[in-house]
């Protein structure tokens, strides 16, 4: 349950250390994002001398969430911590590298991520 | 679908059934109930928990080494569908588990020999020690009903020891 205001870890090597959701793409008055959803991202801290520096509004695809996650087959799944990977406008990933374990429900729409992923879960 | 086991208390878990936690390491923790997932998530250890299955076996409460359980195996290939097979299997999982849990009743009657013994030599000290708080001592000295049968015939006076043997 992702929010405006909520902070999210960068789970890719794009530059930028944690982000701060500020809209949720989808629909005019979505409360709520999950795994899977695309947001509009403010970055509240980047590592210094990286194309993204701190404060730039980018737009991100959420891949773990604290809350709970429910598949179809009744499987719930919970996850560490709230993170993000950054994309462009076409959904392409920003960074080169992944880190950690990633939800297999990206892979509809976010193959290239899912592929550089080290592990789907 | 393939049943799984809890990690903190080691009993199946079905599909539907519990949750799993993902470390960001990707080790997946997988608990069979909220109780489970809680105990957890309080940190502590199923080897220190009396209920599970882990400090059961650690404490040679439970059957550890048994070759009913070694039927029992995870396969990572899918088996091909054979009616015999299944038919075969479907009957040696009752002979099975008749077995493991007559084999399991002798191990906890081995456990719990000589425990009927140690209880009775227990209440005979209570007895002994805490007359008092049936009787105080200067009405035991007085009443003759307190005094038992034996030692009326004899006339004698009464033995605190002899109360507690027959009480």
């Amino acid at each position: 349950m992702i929010q405006p205001q909520t902070h999210l870890n960068v789970a890719d090597n794009s530059g930028a250390r944690e982000l701060m959701c500020i809209r949720i793409i989808g629909a005019s008055n979505r409360r709520y994002a999950r795994i899977g959803d695309v947001i509009v991202a403010v970055i509240k801290e980047a590592i210094p001398n990286t194309p993204l520096e701190r404060s730039e509004v980018i737009r991100a695809v959420i891949v773990r969430t604290c809350k709970e996650l429910k598949r179809n087959n009744g499987m719930i799944i919970r996850y560490d911590d709230n993170a993000a990977v950054i994309i462009d406008q076409e959904g392409n990933p920003k960074g080169t590298r992944i880190f950690g374990a990633i939800a297999r429900e990206l892979r509809q729409n976010f193959s290239k991520i899912v592929s550089l992923a080290p592990e789907v879960l | 679908m393939r049943i799984e086991t809890c990690w903190f208390c080691s009993s199946k878990v079905y599909p539907g059934h519990g949750i799993q936690y993902v470390r960001n390491d990707a080790k997946i923790f997988r608990f069979c109930r909220s109780k489970c997932h809680k105990n957890f998530k309080m940190k502590r250890n199923p080897r220190k928990v009396k209920w599970t299955k882990s400090y059961r076996k650690l404490h040679g409460k439970d059957m550890t080494q048994d070759s009913t359980f070694e039927f029992e195996r995870k396969r990572n290939r899918p088996e091909r569908y054979d009616r015999n097979v299944a038919e075969n299997t479907l009957k040696a999982i009752k002979t099975i588990s008749k077995v493991r849990a007559s084999r399991y009743d002798t191990h906890i009657k081995k456990r719990m020999m000589g425990n009927k013994r140690k209880e009775l030599d227990r209440d005979r000290k209570e007895v002994r020690q805490d007359i008092d708080m049936v009787k105080a001592p200067s009405a035991q000295n007085k009443d003759p009903s307190f005094t038992l049968p034996k030692i009326k015939i004899k006339n004698s006076q009464p033995l605190e020891e002899n109360h507690a043997m027959e009480e």
